[in-house]
């Protein structure tokens, strides 16, 4: 407490200037970094050229650089407050959009609201976060070990999940299943409780195979044997294999990626950029990406360790796991770990609404730095010192 | 942080009594402390499984990158297609080579009704297919719902038809049998009608196995050997302007026929192009009366049933009448008694005819059973001709036969009874089918083995100081004989200007491995053969040619050779000096 004090810093009534100075910017730094290997890669994605996707990225990523910084300032009892709203309107977006996909038949992920698209997928994951941390910061750990004050959470997770899955987006359901265990984990919920999920999980895996679509079945046995379609299901991975393979440890160098630029490689600017990585840039190019992820991660953490709330410790968690599984799922699809599910590479593949959502997620996550000494009382009032 | 100030909200276990304030500000202050403290370890066990997460997908990049080159095959493997069951069969030769296949194309029929306007149509399809047009536009405006327009259509004419976009049209799944060696082996392989039933040669006799078969009929054929044979008879056919010929080339130890020529051929794939003759297959359908080439049988008749030895003679002074016939030897012969030996060196019709009459009819007729002359011989073609024999077998029909005339067969019951002759004694059925190496049949023994080896030693003297020297090359000790038989003309008795000119023969004479046979239809003399179109003027040296060319591909080691001439250049190379430099 002396030590605060010493910096002369009220946690809850933290002037402008005060924000500004707490401002995490090698955080704004590294995700710069990330987004220009994101440019760099959609210049030659797009052929040696800024156009179509490369000088659009990067407007896109100062644009949200600003929405990001902006949403730092905000207040976390703001975040607090706004955390089952969004939730709420999150959800109802999800059912609109279920609705709009059995009327238009197949798969619908984007709701049309006059000019402008939105896919309610990305609005929940953040929304999930806030709620969930709201969820925990609201209860006592004694009461996060009881069995029963696990089931509205647990709710809180698998009706958004099961509504994106029914999209059907496989790869948005499992991020968000996935960062919602992690969150748990974090809150202090049993690890038999865990066990027992998994459990279901495999128990319920016949019944899964049963409801997936034609084409993720396929998605998934042309997972375990690539080869058994190799013009079809199988052509995305093996290509991806082959360009990889290609790049070797250097790499062929910048443009000179022959599967990528031949359109051996589907999908180079969005999914499979990384691929594109390692054919022209190789291992140490795809290394280097992965150090500066680990980076942002690593900072992720430690704000989310530094956070005196628990609520701003949950939503920084929520915002690493899920920056995490971002770069984890994609890298393990593209090298053939996992399935092929549609998980883009967070600011390096080209699309405005995924980068919206991880910078959102960011912002609240430099939110949290800020007001790393603010503690919130269980319904979200400032407990002063 | 002790002057934090909570209330006891949510959390039931503090609520009941809050009597002292402090105490429950305290046990408060350790709940958020261990949740804290519980988040914190969590937290850093979460860190260390991204760490971990991150970890796995590095190595999997190192794998994919560096070592794996991903899941790239080695070899590059087909999708399997499924097993087109419907195809008829192949039919290869001995060593797999395709003699004939199925290939998928497209068949275009119409729906007449369908067709907008018949004549438009005829014009566009002309246009694409050729033919005529009138037909086509016939075929188009009956009124039918079915007609065929065109069977087996190549790809590029199927695209163009499918270009025209005309109503009414559509391609139906269809199979075309191709032979890819094309007149080759025709007479053998045979061919199908345009629904792929076999009407001819394997593909007839074998049609029920093609059609349900997976696997290829693999035939005794080789196809090198057969076009060795038909290209020498071939030349020979032109040389001598004969209208005909035929040869075989037939394993003496198995049986097996590995080559059967018959000429002129035609093209399987058109075998209606062709005069009707020309599908005529003469080693099997043909049935002739040999000619000399038979004494060969009155002398191992004569052998092995001990009526004649080596040193017997036989008087070939006069010709003999018997009936009404003369019994004349070749340009009057050597007009002597001749040996045993002599009698097939000179070819006498005279000595041969005593020798038969030494053995008898009856006797003679029993061999000539034995020797499978007087049945069908059983070989996988439909066309077999039937022997021609006399129901009387009288002494006059002993004479004519024992230089082979008066009885009919066919050449490749010729060609299997000197199988039998020289491989020791022992007829084995012909065959067109590979033979397993060890699966060959037993057979039957027909001549003792040491008449074998005395034939063996005749048939090699008469090329070396008898009438068949023509055929004596280099390297292969080819043994044999030459028959000229005239021809029975169409006015009833011999046509003494249309011989049947024919070398049957086997190789290596000492320890024989193939039979060979070739035979000229009214070959006629030449200026290098002084004007003679006999069977050792013309048969002959075709042999000669064929087992210099074959001898080589079937790996048989060649003997008295004369000693090569000294070859400086490959001694230069053994030695490593450049060939400039010599």
């Amino acid at each position: 407490m002396a030590t605060r004090r010493a910096r002369g810093l009220n946690p809850v009534s933290l002037t402008f200037v005060d924000k500004a100075w707490r401002l995490n910017w090698p955080l704004v730094v590294l995700l710069s970094a990330v987004a220009a290997v994101g440019v760099v890669m959609l210049y030659s994605a797009g052929g040696g050229s800024l156009q179509p996707w490369s000088s659009r990225h990067a407007m896109r990523f100062m644009l949200c650089v600003g929405l990001m910084l902006a949403l730092a300032f905000v207040d976390l009892r703001v975040w607090l407050r706004l955390a089952y709203p969004a939730y709420a309107l999150g959800f109802v977006l999800l059912v609109a959009v279920d609705v709009a996909g059995m009327v238009g038949m197949g798969a619908q992920r984007w709701l049309d609201i006059g000019p402008i698209q939105i896919q309610p997928s990305e609005i929940m994951k953040i929304a999930l976060v806030l709620a969930l941390a709201r969820y925990f910061h609201g209860i006592t750990a004694e009461e996060t070990g009881r069995i029963l004050y696990v089931v509205p959470p647990t709710l809180m997770v698998l009706l958004p999940v099961g509504l994106v899955a029914q999209q059907p987006d496989l790869g948005t359901a499992v991020l968000m299943l996935a960062a919602g265990g992690a969150m748990f984990f974090v809150a202090g919920v049993r690890l038999w409780k865990f066990a027992a999920v998994f459990a279901a999980i495999g128990a319920a895996m016949p019944v899964l195979w049963g409801m997936m679509r034609e084409y993720q079945r396929n998605r998934v046995l042309t997972f375990i044997d690539p080869e058994r379609d190799p013009l079809g299901a199988g052509y995305h991975i093996l290509q991806s294999k082959i360009a990889m393979g290609s790049g070797g440890m250097f790499g062929k160098g910048f443009l000179e990626g022959s599967q990528s630029h031949l359109n051996f490689l589907p999908e180079k600017q969005t999914d499979f950029i990384f691929t594109m990585l390692a054919e022209e840039f190789g291992m140490v190019g795809c290394l280097a990406l992965l150090g500066l992820y680990s980076l942002i991660i690593v900072i992720a953490i430690a704000i989310a360790l530094r956070s005196q709330s628990l609520f701003g410790r949950m939503v920084a968690m929520g915002v690493a796991a899920i920056f995490f599984l971002y770069v984890f799922i994609n890298v393990a699809m593209v090298t053939g770990l996992i399935p092929v599910v549609g998980i883009p590479l967070p600011l390096v593949s080209y699309g405005g609404t995924a980068m919206l959502s991880v910078m959102i997620g960011m912002g609240m996550l430099m939110g949290v730095d800020i007001h790393r000494d603010m503690r919130l009382g269980r319904h979200g009032e400032a407990l002063t010192s | 942080m002790t002057d934090a100030v909570f209330t006891s909200h949510g959390a039931p276990d503090a609520a009941p009594l809050p009597a002292n304030p402090v105490a429950g500000r305290v046990r408060i202050e350790g709940e958020v402390k261990q949740a804290l403290e519980t988040g914190r370890n969590r937290l850093i066990v979460t860190g260390a499984l991204f760490a971990l997460a991150f970890t796995a997908i590095s190595a999997r990049l190192f794998d994919v990158t560096l070592i794996g080159r991903g899941a790239e095959p080695r070899v590059a493997t087909a999708p399997r297609l499924g097993a087109l069951e419907t195809f008829r069969a192949d039919i290869t030769d001995r060593n797999g080579v395709l003699l004939a296949t199925s290939l998928e194309t497209a068949s275009l029929y119409a729906n007449a009704r369908q067709v907008p306007d018949a004549a438009d149509a005829a014009g566009k399809l002309a246009g694409v297919l050729g033919g005529d047009q009138a037909d086509l536009a016939a075929k188009l405006g009956s009124g039918k719902s079915f007609v065929w327009i065109r069977r087996n259509l190549t790809p590029r004419q199927q695209y163009e038809v499918n270009r025209l976009g005309i109503p009414g049209l559509d391609f139906q799944r269809d199979e075309r049998r191709v032979y890819p060696l094309g007149n080759i082996a025709a007479h053998i392989v045979g061919f199908t009608d345009i629904d792929n039933k076999g009407l001819a040669g394997i593909e007839r006799r074998f049609d029920e196995q093609l059609r349900g078969a997976q696997h290829p009929v693999k035939l005794a054929l080789d196809v090198r050997v057969q076009h060795v044979l038909r290209a020498e008879l071939e030349s020979a056919m032109r040389d001598f302007s004969a209208v005909g010929a035929a040869g075989m080339v037939l394993d003496a130890r198995t049986g097996e026929i590995l080559s059967m020529v018959s000429l002129p051929d035609f093209d399987p794939h058109r075998p209606g192009a062709v005069d009707p003759d020309a599908r005529f297959n003469r080693p099997t359908l043909g049935v002739y009366e040999m000619g000399s080439t038979f004494k060969l049988f009155t002398l191992a008749l004569g052998l092995d049933s001990g009526v004649a030895t080596l040193n017997s003679t036989w008087d070939a002074t006069y010709p003999i009448h018997i009936s009404r016939f003369t019994i004349k030897d070749y340009r009057g012969g050597e007009r002597r008694w001749l040996s045993t030996s002599e009698v097939l060196q000179y070819s006498s019709n005279i000595g041969a005819a005593r020798m038969g009459v030494a053995a008898g009819p009856a006797r003679q007729r029993d061999f000539m059973k034995r020797m499978g002359m007087l049945d069908t011989p059983r070989i996988e073609l439909p066309e077999t001709g039937q022997p021609m024999f006399p129901t009387n077998w009288r002494e006059i029909n002993t004479m004519t036969i024992s230089f082979g005339h008066g009885l009919a067969v066919s050449p490749l019951q010729l060609a299997n009874g000197v199988a039998a002759l020289v491989n020791g004694g022992v007829l084995r059925p012909a065959t067109l089918l590979k033979r397993d190496p060890s699966d060959i049949p037993p057979g039957t023994q027909v001549i003792k083995p040491e008449t074998s080896k005395v034939m063996r030693g005749l048939m090699r003297m008469v090329v070396e100081k008898g009438t068949g020297k023509k055929a004596n090359i280099p390297g292969y000790r080819v043994g044999g004989k030459t028959g000229t038989a005239e021809k029975v003309s169409a006015h009833g008795g011999y046509a003494r200007k249309a011989l049947l000119s024919s070398f049957v023969g086997a190789f290596p004479i000492d320890d024989p491995r193939y039979v060979v046979l070739a035979m000229l239809d009214e070959p006629h003399g030449t200026r290098q053969t002084g004007g003679f179109a006999t069977g050792g003027a013309v048969a002959a040296p075709t042999i000669g040619k064929i087992v210099a060319r074959i001898g080589p591909l079937l790996a048989v080691d060649p003997v008295d050779l004369p000693p090569r001439p000294a070859q400086p250049l490959l001694n230069a190379r053994a030695q490593g000096k450049s060939v400039a430099a010599n």
